[in-house]
Order: C-alpha cells, then structure tokens, then sequence
C-alpha cells in the first residue's frame, strides 16, 4: 500500500466535480471542506470559481502536487477523472460517486475498471459510493453528511455511510469525538484491513471503532488487526449475525451470508472487541480511549442505594470480573468513616441520606484499596447529595488511584452535568448499572487481547504431492469425496485404520483376511452422500461373511439410487469405540475467512449436543490445545468416571495437521472426519468426506 | 432402395439425433434420403393444429420438401389412443396410410430413416408398434438403446426378439463413464454371443446431455438480467429455501448446477454465485434482485435469469427440459454426426 498519510492529513485537496449547484452533492462536499485548513481546488469545466474558491477545469490542469482527489462526478465520468488523478500521480482518492458494484452489471463493471485503474497507479481508493472521509484535527470534511464531528482520539470506519452521519449528530450530542472517519462504500480497493493498518500507524487514534457488514479478506484482517491491537483497541459492530440480517446485508452490499461462528472465531483470533450493537460499540470505544485497563478482575461497588447495588452484583456475576475482598485496613477505614448501619463489605453501601463529603470519603477509601483493580459508583439522587461536585469527586479520585472507574448516576436532566464532567476524563456514566459493568468489562477483555502471545503454527512434514494425486483422479469423478479420499489424511499424518477398496467379493474376502479380527466394510460412492443412512456401512463382519456382505452393499446402493457410480468397498480394519471416544474434526471452507477448523464431541448426540468449537485456519498448537480443552466435553476426554483419559496431545496433533492441510489445498471447500476416533493410544479418523474445487486444483 | 426404421424400449435415448445425424452421413455418401415419423408423439399444438416437432426439423436438417401429414401419417395423441380403445379406428385402413405415406415419401430415395415411437410398444393397440410397421414397409430396424445397469440388458433381450431377423444392430447411446467399461468388456461380447450385433457405443456427451443457460432461457421465458455466458451446461436443478449459509454448502456440493430461488432471496442468490459448480441463477416470481447481487453475478461471470412462473413451475419445467435431454435443433444432430462418425460403424447400415 503506497503512503496512505495524504488520505486523511492531506495539505491540497482536488473536488472533482465542485459545484455551486443547489442541492449536489459536489456542492455540500465543498461547503464541508470550508474549515479544511489546507487548500481546495475545485475542478469543474463549466466555472472560473466555486463558492469562492478558483476552480480549474480539468485534473491535468490542476498546478502542483495534489495530496487527495474527490471524485463526485456522474459514474461514467468517475472511472474517467480517477485515470486523470492517476495520472496526475495523486496518491489518495475517494469516489463518492454511486452506481457502481451495487448498482447491476453495468455498475460491477465500471467497479472492475476503477480497480484496474487504482492497481495501474497504485493508488489508495475509497469507495467508490462512499459518504467521504473526515478527519478533525485539519477540519478536513470530505463528506456530505450534514454535520462536522468533534476532536477526539476515536478513528471509526463504516460500511454504511447513511449510519455515519446519525453517528456523527448523536456523538456531538454525547460529547463524543473522532479523529478519523471513513466511510468505506463498495471497498473495491481499500477494506477494513487497510484502515486497521493505516490507524496502526496514527499516534492520535486512541481506539479504531468499524461498523462492518462483511470482511473482504478475514484471514489478513486477523493479521493485520493481530499486529494493532496490542497497542490500540479495535471494537467492531459486525451485523448481519441472524439469518434475517444476512438475508438484509445481502441485499444491500451483496456481502455473502458467511457462517456466524466463522466471524465469532475470526474476530476472537483477530484481538476483536465485537460489540452486539451500537450501544456497545460507543460504550467499549469511549472506556477505551479514556481509561487503562484494570491490573486485575478484583471489582467493588460503592452505591448510596441498595437496590442499584444488588443490580451491579448481579451483573458482575455475568461478567469477567470477582467481587473484590477489601483488606483489614480499607474495613477499619470504612467503619470509621460511615455509620454503623452502612455496609463496609463489598458492595459498600453508603447509605441513603450520604452527603458528598461521605460519599467522596468512602470512595477515596475504596479505590485505594490494593484489591480492588476496578470500581463502579452508583447513586440515586437524594436531597442532600449533588451530582455536581460527586461527579467532580469522581474524576478526581480516579486520576488519584489510576484505576478504571464507570459510574451510574441515576436519574433525568440533572445528570447532564455531571455527565460531561466525567466524560471529559473518559468516565462513563449511565442509567443503568448494568451498563456501567458491561463497559468495565470490555475493559478485561482489552487487557487479555493484549496478553495474548501470538504463535506462528506448527509445520509438519507431509506427502503434498499424494494429497494432489489423489484430489486430481477423485475430482474427475466428482467434486465430492468419500472414503476413497482416505490417503490424503494419512499423507498428511492422520493416523487412519488398516484398510483398502476393492471391487470384487474375493478381493474383499482377502483384504478382510488381511486384517485382524472382524471388518468394516463400506460402500464407497462420490454420490452416496449418507452411506450409514442407506444401510451402506456394515460393521464387524466376520471374516465368512465378507463375500455376502459385499453383495448386500452392492444392492443396496444400487436400489437406493440406481446411477450411483460405486468404486467398491471398502473393508477396513475395525476401531474398538468402547475404549475410545469419537469426536468430529472438520473444516468448511468460509467465503470471508478461509478454512474454518471445527472440533468437538462426534458419535450420535453430536447433533443434538453441538459441543463444537471453531477456530479459522492456520492455527498455532497452542489454539490447537484450546480447542480440545474449550469444549464442554473435555471432561470426558480427560477419563471422566474412572476412565482411561484419551491421547490429548495426538488430538491436538490431528487437528494442526489439519489446519495444514486445507491451509495448503484451498481446493478442499469441505472436510469432515467423523468420526476421529480418540483412544488413550492415539487418534484414528474412520471416516472421512471431502467436497473440492476442481478448478483450484 | 434401403429403409431403417430406428427403435427403443424407452424413451429418450436420442432416437431424432441419430435418426437425422444418420441421414446426414447417408447424404454425404451422395444418397438421397427421406425421413418419415409414422406415429407422431412429441406433440405441440400449433395454431390448432397438433403436430410432432421432429419431422420439423428433419425438414430442415435433410432439407426436404415433404407434406407433413406424409412424414407423420398418424398424430398418436391421447384422444387417438382413447378412439382406438374403444374401437373407432380401422386398424387396416391405418397401416394403410403409413403404407402409402411410406411409398410417396420413399420415391425416387436411396436411403429412407424412420423414426420410431418413445417406446417400441407405442402402437400396440393398434397392431402399430415398431416391429409392425418395420414388417409393413420392408425396413431393417436399427436398436438405439440407453444402458443404466447390466440389468436393462434383459428388457434389450426381449425386444430384439420381437424385431427378430430385421435387426439391423444395436447403438448405446449415452453411455456414462461408469458403465463403459462394463459395456464394452462383458456386455458387447455377451450380445454378440447372441446373435446380436452391437454397432458402437456412443459416450455420455455433455454437449447432448446438458441444456445450456441460453436453452432453458428460452423455455422458461425468462429475461437475462447478465450478460455472462449463455453457452454453459445445465445438468441439474437445485432449490434455494434455506439459510444462506446452509445454502452454500448445499450449493458447493453440486456441479453444472442452475439454482431456482426468489428474486427477494438475495442472500440464496449470494451464496449461489459463491459455488463453483452453479452455473445459473434462476429468480422467480419476475422480481429484480438487488443491484449489489447482479453487480457480482457478473464479478463472477454467472448468468441471472428473471422469470414470471412461481419456484415450483420452474422447477419442473427446468427439470423437463434437463430430463428431455438438449433441446433439438441442428447443432444437435450436427454433434450427434460426428459421435456416429467416431463411435459407430455406420458402413452396414447405410448399405
């Protein structure tokens, strides 16, 4: 990516299509830009000046370096002035003109040629049908929202620009600032992943804040978010999580449906904040920027009001955080300097007639306490207590004792005030306690992103060139493959039975006399999807029966779908599920995060229970290690009940290899091992199906 | 003079195609050829009148300049069937008219091709199945058979025994890459084994097989909102009613794929695009999907069909098509010409 600073720090600023004309949006664009403290230049064939300003009528006229170029034209001659930019070698552009990929065939090709072009000169491209960017520190306003935001150190970017100035007018409200806004439009070429890596860089943003309905490329935005978050928070709204909001995301920017849990791993993998709604989002983004994160999960509540205080309790429960223990000293204190009634314990509870000087007292008290990381006050209003100067008190103490503090200042206009007073130090004050907890504990969730050591995974040695062979002949017949696919674990170090495929009752008879004790013998078919559920798996046939079994499978294919191609049987060596427990590994192939791995508890229930965990491919062994350990069975795993505890680590082993594998083959769209039988001797994957991509092969 | 009347026990094995690419081999060896239909039964009614679609197109492939009702003497259609059942049609005065349709058509021709009905028991009722009209106008009958599983050899058995010492041969046409093996190694042996000489095997052929995007476009009357390629093949229907993301995996299991689903699923018709093997989209109920979907439909270079009819009728005309095989027309039999000239020894049955 070329030098992205000119795109919200630009010193020139060319408006394609500046005008004077009531109601455009070349005009509202221009009358943003009038606070901008560089220079605009207008570029419209038709006037000598637009609102002032001398205007030139073309890009090649423009004298001088420009730093960004606005493209407001109509959408034809868009794709036109952003070659002239180009050529005119400027580095950053924003096509706010619509009509383009979300806008039918005519549109998406225009889009294709907009690309080529800021490939050609290599440009940083916004949008194109994007509201514009803004950045505060220059007033720069390339929008045409109706509104300019305040200073602040919050850098948000939006796949929505109608959400952007409802944001805008509600945070001036709110007293909430931005650094940078973007809105992100059709993301032909700049994505989310850029902006995290240009806000990286940006010493003035505190938090980066996305409103997204899809992620172009998830596996290089957990990269590229991996490598920011430790230094600045990324707190994201991705909607379109219910089947229902994906159906309306589809529509609107042709984001494809991609699975729920693939964006609840990747953003979890990325060192995401993901917030539910937009209420979240501005509360995690506001404690963020305001406050550090606390050195421990040790809470307390000081409340004038019991019932509030219960509330908090009860939603500290649900969070991440213990209700702190005080030490002898912070008791004594509080003894001393509330009345006998008041409750010094956690929560403490000040009473209902605290003035502001006992109230200010026991939150001194409190927040000094060396077991407590974080705190929550709450207060009702009572006549001889003012919000004012408790909000004042507030502010003060938490500068003091540098731990993070939300409040719940409960009540109507008269909390106004105060409001701003705590804000303006980062504080957070609601209604709600509950809220106020909430907030406190994206702050826990911060500090163990931030603590999270990041391992490159594991590389084992394999058969890459059997796993291509055998993908290339199965894929000839089909794209979807059985148990004839079995090799391609086993080049990759999945330990799979003793077995082989035959095509006559006398070859079965000997590959069964080959093997120990009884057989396994299963139809093998790209078309028979379900073998079990026709009747085309038999287990522990005795080795006088194989010959008989191997008819009785062949005819039962054959009657439950006639055209079914079959390669023939395959008679495998039997796994003993008694001493074992089966789990299921798999991977699906997700259209914005790549191969999502999915492990948890197989055999029967696995429907019923879904004990499954996810985590998008390649992961480290050590994400291996929580996976097996993270779902709710691994109790079971571990010889629950007198159990032998199973072979945890070659578990962990068979799922690194493979998050290998279908790393390294993008051609595996879907991949299910089920099940993946685990003894305390090791793993053996019984039975597999893949489903490929010839063409990617 | 030579007749060859072309015979199936079941329908849709391509007995047009043949019938017309064998004509056109007979004309390249400077024969001069006819073609007659005696029981018309692809019927399609037109301004009244009800008439099979393939003489049609015999006239222009052969270009022949014969009268219809001589190149189809009887319309086999359900109220003939329900007539002759209760007694109303003379069964002489029946193979009358074939007899002499048969010998105007057959004037001044060196090589005349018959087509026989879907089945070659269409007729019976009427003493008019195939081997009937082969006895009555001296013809060889050529079996045009599909093989699914070894057991469609019994039904060819019983067949060829009706047409007795007429037979000509058999073709298999349409043969899939799963049954080649055994056709050519145990099954073409063991019929020659009885006296029934098996003329060529003809391979599954997508070209045949496959209806394209530009083919069920015109059946389902459906308006392109893309401008992708029209050319690619259609072998199977799929319905999109899921969740999108359920969608997907449904969709990527599947090849040569066209999906129906509801101009308003616009998350359906995503993760449709998003499947390798889906080479159409099919919206139904006359809506426009969203820009944003047809922006990358044409990203993906995937053809969106618009239609009036509601998802079932879609769908089941979608899937007639597809099970009809290709539509016919002159590229058929022109593909079917080369398959004959590739797979199949012609040289006995034109001489």
């Amino acid at each position: 990516m070329p030098d992205a600073s000119g795109l919200f720090d630009p010193e020139r600023v060319a408006v394609v299509g500046g005008t004077e004309r009531e109601g455009a949006i070349g005009r509202a664009i221009m009358e943003n830009l009038e606070a901008f403290t560089g220079e605009v230049v207008p570029v419209n064939p038709k006037r000598e000046t637009v609102l002032g300003r001398p205007a030139v009528s073309s890009v090649s006229e423009i004298e001088g370096p420009v730093d960004l170029g606005v493209v407001v034209v109509p959408p034809k001659i868009a794709v036109e002035a952003t070659r002239e930019l180009g050529e005119r070698n400027v580095d950053n552009v924003v096509v706010i003109t619509a009509g383009f990929g979300e806008a039918g065939t005519e549109g998406a090709a225009r889009e294709r040629e907009l690309k080529e072009i800021a490939a050609e000169y290599d440009m940083n491209l916004v949008g194109p049908n994007s509201l514009g960017v803004l950045s505060t520190p220059n007033g720069l306003n390339a929008t045409f929202g109706p509104a300019n935001a305040r200073p602040g150190g919050l850098s948000f970017m939006s796949q929505s620009g109608a959400f952007i100035t409802a944001v805008i007018d509600w945070a001036n409200d709110q007293g909430i600032g931005f650094k940078d806004i973007v809105s992100l439009g059709n993301k032909a070429v700049l994505d989310e992943s850029d902006f995290v890596e240009i806000w990286d860089e940006d010493p003035d943003t505190d938090v980066i804040l996305g409103y997204l309905e899809g992620i172009e490329d998830g596996r290089e935005f957990i990269d590229a978010a991996r490598s920011v978050t430790a230094e600045t928070p990324i707190v994201m709204v991705k909607s379109g999580r219910t089947e229902a909001g994906a159906q309306a995301a589809s529509s609107h920017t042709g984001t494809i449906a991609g699975s729920e849990k693939a964006y609840e791993a990747g953003l979890d993998q990325a060192g995401v904040l993901r917030a539910e709604n937009v209420q979240e989002l501005f509360d995690y983004a506001q404690i963020l920027a305001g406050q550090g994160v606390p050195e421990g999960s040790n809470i307390a509540v000081i409340s004038n009001a019991g019932g509030p205080g219960v509330m908090a309790t009860d939603a500290i429960g649900d969070s991440q955080y213990d209700m702190a223990t005080f030490t002898d000293d912070t008791l004594s204190a509080l003894t001393e300097a509330l009345p006998e009634e008041a409750n010094i314990y956690n929560p403490v509870d000040v009473l209902g007639d605290t003035d502001n000087e006992r109230f200010e007292r026991a939150i001194d008290i409190v927040l000094g306490d060396e077991n407590v990381d974080a705190a929550i006050v709450i207060a009702t209003p009572i006549a001889v207590l003012s919000y004012e100067p408790l909000a004042e008190d507030i502010r003060r103490l938490q500068s003091k004792h540098d731990i993070p503090v939300a409040t719940a200042l409960m009540g109507g206009e008269r909390t106004q005030n105060p409001n701003t007073i705590l804000q303006e130090k980062g504080i957070p004050n609601y209604f709600d306690p509950a809220r106020a907890v909430s907030s406190l504990d994206a702050l826990l969730t911060y500090r163990k992103i931030t603590q999270i050591d990041y391992q490159p995974p594991r590389r084992f040695e394999v058969d890459q060139d059997r796993v291509r062979e055998i993908l290339k002949t199965a894929s000839q017949r089909s794209n979807r493959i059985g148990v004839e696919g079995m090799g391609i674990l086993d080049a990759y170090g999945i330990e799979t039975p003793e077995g082989s495929i035959v095509d006559t009752p006398e070859a079965a008879e000997e590959a069964a006399a080959a093997i120990d004790g009884n057989a396994v013998m299963k139809i093998v078919s790209p078309d028979i999807l379900h073998k079990s559920d026709i009747g085309g798996v038999k287990v522990g046939v005795a080795q006088a029966d194989v010959a008989d079994a191997y008819e009785d499978l062949l005819t039962r294919a054959k009657n439950y779908q006639p055209d079914a191609r079959i390669l023939g049987v395959q008679v495998q060596e039997m796994v003993d599920l008694d001493e074992g427990t089966e789990t299921i590994l798999g991977m699906n192939r997700d259209p914005q995060f790549g191969p999502l791995l999915l492990f948890g508890l197989g055999g029967i229930f696995v429907e019923v229970l879904e004990d499954t965990t996810v985590r998008v491919a390649p992961i480290s062994e050590r994400e291996a290690e929580t996976m097996v350990g993270e779902i709710d069975s691994a109790p079971l795993l571990r010889g629950a009940r007198g159990r032998k505890p199973v072979d945890e680590p070659a578990l962990v082993e068979s799922i690194q290899r493979l998050s290998q594998l279908v790393t390294d083959f993008p051609a595996i769209l879907e991949l299910d091992i089920n099940p993946l039988v685990a003894t305390p001797d090791g793993v053996q994957a019984v039975d597999t199906r893949l489903t490929v991509d010839p063409d990617k092969l | 003079m030579k007749s060859l009347l072309l015979a199936s026990s079941q329908n849709s094995t391509g007995k047009t195609a043949v019938a017309l690419a064998l004509g056109r081999l007979a004309q390249d060896r400077d024969l001069s050829v006819g073609y007659m239909k005696p029981k018309g039964t692809r019927l399609q009614s037109n301004v009244g009148k009800t008439l099979d679609t393939d003489p049609m197109l015999a006239r222009e492939v052969l270009d022949i300049e014969a009268e219809m009702h001589e190149m189809e003497p009887i319309v086999y259609s359900t109220t003939f069937v329900e007539g002759a059942i209760r007694g109303r049609e003379n069964v002489e005065e029946l193979q009358e008219r074939i007899v002499e349709a048969f010998e105007t058509l057959a004037e001044d021709r060196d090589f005349m091709v018959l087509e026989g009905g879907d089945q070659c028991t269409t007729g019976r009722i009427v003493d008019l199945a195939d081997d009937d009209i082969a006895r009555e106008v001296d013809a060889d009958v050529l079996l045009l058979e599909r093989l699914d599983s070894v057991n469609d050899v019994d039904r060819l058995l019983g067949v060829a025994d009706r047409v007795g010492d007429r037979i000509a041969g058999v073709v298999f046409n349409g043969v899939s890459d799963s049954m080649y093996d055994l056709v050519e190694s145990d099954i073409v042996p063991f019929l020659e084994g009885h006296d029934i000489p098996v003329l060529g095997v003809i391979p599954h052929n997508r070209e045949l097989a496959g209806v394209t995007v530009a083919d069920l476009s015109d059946e389902l009357g459906g308006r392109v909102l893309t401008g992708a390629d029209e050319e690619v093949f259609i072998e199977r229907v799929l319905v999109g009613a899921m969740s999108g993301e359920a969608a997907l995996s449904h969709f990527r299991r599947t090849k040569d794929a066209a999906v129906v689903t509801g101009g308003d699923r616009a998350d359906i018709q995503r993760a449709a695009l998003e499947a390798p093997g889906v080479n159409a989209l099919i919206l139904t109920g006359g809506f426009e999907p969203p820009g944003a979907v047809l922006g990358k439909a044409s990203d993906h270079s995937v053809p969106v069909l618009s239609v009036q009819t509601d998802t079932l009728a879609t769908v089941e005309r979608a899937e007639n098509l597809i099970r009809g095989g290709r539509v016919r027309d002159a590229r058929t039999v022109e593909t079917m010409t080369r398959l004959l000239h590739d797979h199949v020894d012609v040289a006995p049955l034109l001489e």
